[in-house]
């Protein structure tokens, strides 16, 4: 599904990864985990197309197709989807028409049908419910006044609404109380199935308690440094990086 | 200007104000035609129009257009109760004000009976600033327009709809004047729509006087959406009595250059005003909004919110003026002013005045210019909205907040419609809110 290759990426002429390998097959989550700046979000930011980061090596394909060619609306289009760490606020932009906009654009791509207001409210209503929000949500201004729990599960509901191939959650637990954590977890394990995968990006091992991944990966100085199952997590949470890092060095 | 000369040396009025039309010319030969030395017209220079062969617009330009021709123009509000001015003159037979409640009367100025026409004394009495010069002007050739009239405690449910349609094969000056007098507690809406033909050149110049009797409440909607060929020149002049209400919108669309100055009087008690504006200008546009709120008297209270949103190479203006008089204490006065610029060709000048001879007052004051924001735009991208749908979709957004003020289901309607498309928005609204 997705396969990054030798990823070399800067921003301001600053080297931030450094020869990233990754392999995501259909189905699998993986969690990349890695001390402050060692390259996490700008890997999730690549890989959404955000401007500002310059590719300088290497080569990402998503189902076939060379990912980094493709405009960020089209790469939503191909199913990529990213849940920012900081979800922007858009006062006077509204939240249904945003999600309505973002679905009828990724069909529209898709050669797919456009869906009425009737229709599209039909979809969406079973789902904010889903992740704990209420119906209210979708009238009011996107993100604006949400507390930090609610730009997350927002950002879920969303995931759940466009019903994306690989989701990248870009330290979606940052800033989280237990309970929003737990809240958004369940809105992401319920769409885990055969074919979608993950990309979880975190800091800490507490959110992979309840998103269990099926790989561990740790970045450091932007490289995957070390791989492994999920009780990789656990042994991070136990030592810090620090063993790691120093090895690697 | 040479056409403007020709214009005020062929001017031959009859009737009552014959005289005072001629003083009024001379007025304007007096002060010509201002220009960008004066501060209140720094930003706005009047050299494309030097060049226009403009003519006064006459009797039989009024009847230039029928209602065929009407229909096809994009008027963005209905009403019962409609008023058709086609270049200047009132057209009855396209106007349908039978359906008016009792104590609401509406009069064309040139069909105005002689009591009627007392009323007009006011436009030939005043003098002139030099910055209005074009105001003298509308009096000069002051031949049509409206008296509209509400009595005590009348009260218009829908609102009362001005059409102005600029149709005009040459181009054309045209001086249309509405005075509104609002009685006691009397209500009323008023919707000044101005639409044209594709292509015309002419100038509209128009003048509104709305006088607000103590409790009188008046909304106060204008929509310019002449052709970007069409020239605009006009003035709103609202005077409130003892705890008045006007509420003004003013939105922009159309028009090559637009100069609106809207002057509120709150003079007297509880008197208060809102004025919200919004422009959106294209290609090489310029629309300049001067609003004055004078407080005159404590316990007196103003909000003003314009925002304008301009791409290509237009240009925009905003100059508000708050004036709160010696010893009048008690006031409030907020103005906002935000700018986006959607190009780099772009070009805004806002400026905020405030002159404040009181010393208990609450007043503030705010002027922003920006861009999209580039963050927001991936944002949005990301979900799978293209680029130009998620611009557009940012710039209603920020268009909002004046939408939100604005309460007449049609100018908001149409503003969506310029924005995102027809009900693009407003569809989805409305379900949501029936669920």
């Amino acid at each position: 599904m997705l396969e990054i290759k030798n990823l070399h990426a800067e921003v301001d002429g600053k080297p931030i990864l450094r020869g990233i390998d990754l392999v995501v097959r259909p189905g699998e989550t993986h969690a990349i985990m890695g001390p402050n700046g060692s390259g996490k979000s700008t890997l999730s930011h690549v890989l959404a197309g955000r401007e500002g980061y310059t590719v300088t090596g290497g080569s990402v394909t998503f189902n076939g197709k060379p990912l980094l060619e493709l405009e960020p609306e089209e790469r939503a289009g191909e199913g990529v989807f990213l849940a920012f760490q900081y979800p922007l606020e858009i006062p006077g932009g509204n939240n249904g028409y945003m999600l309505k906009a973002a679905l009828n654009g990724i069909r529209a791509y898709r050669g797919e049908k456009e869906l009425s207001a009737v229709d599209f409210l039909k979809l969406v209503k079973a789902r904010v419910k889903a992740v704990g929000l209420d119906e209210s949500l979708l009238n009011r201004p996107v993100n604006e006044g949400f507390s930090g729990g609610e730009k997350k599960r927002n950002e879920v509901f969303q995931m759940s609404v466009l019903e994306p191939r690989l989701a990248i959650l870009d330290e979606t637990d940052s800033g989280l109380d237990i309970d929003a954590l737990k809240a958004v977890a369940e809105g992401v394990n319920a769409l885990r199935d055969d074919t979608r995968s993950f990309i979880v990006v975190t800091h800490y091992q507490r959110l992979l308690d309840y998103i269990v991944p099926d790989y561990v990966h740790v970045l450091s100085k932007g490289r995957i440094i070390k791989s492994g199952g999920k009780e990789l997590a656990l042994e991070l949470e136990a030592r810090g990086y620090d063993w790691l890092t120093s090895e690697a060095a | 200007m040479e056409a403007l000369e020709r214009i005020l040396a062929d001017l031959a009025p009859a009737g009552p104000h014959a005289e005072a039309r001629l003083r009024a010319a001379e007025q304007v030969r007096a002060h010509g035609v201002p220009s960008t030395r004066q501060e209140a017209w720094k930003y706005t220079s009047l050299a494309s129009l030097k060049d226009v062969a403009y003519r006064a617009a006459n009797a039989a330009d009024g009847a230039a257009l029928d209602a065929q021709a009407l229909a096809a123009l994009p008027l963005a509000s209905a009403s019962p109760h409609r008023a058709v001015l086609v270049n200047g003159r009132f057209r009855a037979d396209l106007s349908t004000l039978d359906a008016l409640p009792a104590g609401i009367r509406v009069h064309s100025i040139a069909a105005a009976a002689a009591a009627e026409a007392g009323q007009l004394a006011p436009v030939y009495a005043e003098e002139i600033r030099p910055e209005a010069v074009f105001t003298a002007l509308n009096a000069a050739l002051l031949d049509d327009g409206l008296i509209i009239e509400a009595d005590a405690d009348a009260h218009l449910d829908a609102p009362l709809h001005l059409v102005f349609v600029a149709a005009g094969a040459t181009p054309l000056l045209r001086a249309p004047r509405v005075i509104v007098r609002a009685g006691r507690h009397a209500r009323l809406r008023i919707i000044e729509e101005f639409v044209g033909q594709e292509g015309d050149r002419g100038l509209t110049n128009v003048v509104s006087d709305l006088a607000l009797e103590e409790g009188a409440v008046l909304e106060h909607h204008r929509l310019q959406n002449e052709p970007d060929s069409t020239a605009q020149i006009g003035r709103v002049r609202a005077t409130l009595a003892a705890n008045a209400t006007f509420n003004s919108d003013s939105v922009t669309f159309g028009g090559a250059l637009t100069r609106i100055d809207i002057e509120v009087a709150l003079a007297a008690r509880g008197a208060r005003c809102r004025l919200n504006g919004l422009f959106t200008t294209a290609g090489t546009q310029h629309v300049d909004h001067h609003t004055l709120i004078d407080h005159q008297v404590g316990d007196t209270h103003s909000e003003e919110l314009y925002r304008g949103i301009l791409d290509g190479r237009s240009r925009g203006v905003f100059n508000g003026k708050v004036l709160v008089r010696r010893d009048a204490q008690c006031i409030t006065a907020h103005q906002a002013s935000n700018n986006l610029l959607l190009s780099r060709q772009a070009e805004v000048d806002t400026k905020p005045e405030l002159e404040i001879y009181a010393d208990d007052v609450s007043c503030a004051h705010g002027a922003t210019v920006g861009e999209l924001d580039t963050q927001a735009l991936f944002y949005l991208r990301s979900r799978g909205i293209d680029e130009a749908q998620a611009r557009a979709l940012l710039t209603y957004a920020f268009a909002e907040k004046v939408v939100e003020t604005i309460p007449l289901d049609s100018i908001r309607h149409a503003i969506e419609e310029r924005f995102i498309g027809a009900g693009a928005l407003s569809e989805l609204e409305a379900l949501l809110e029936q669920s």
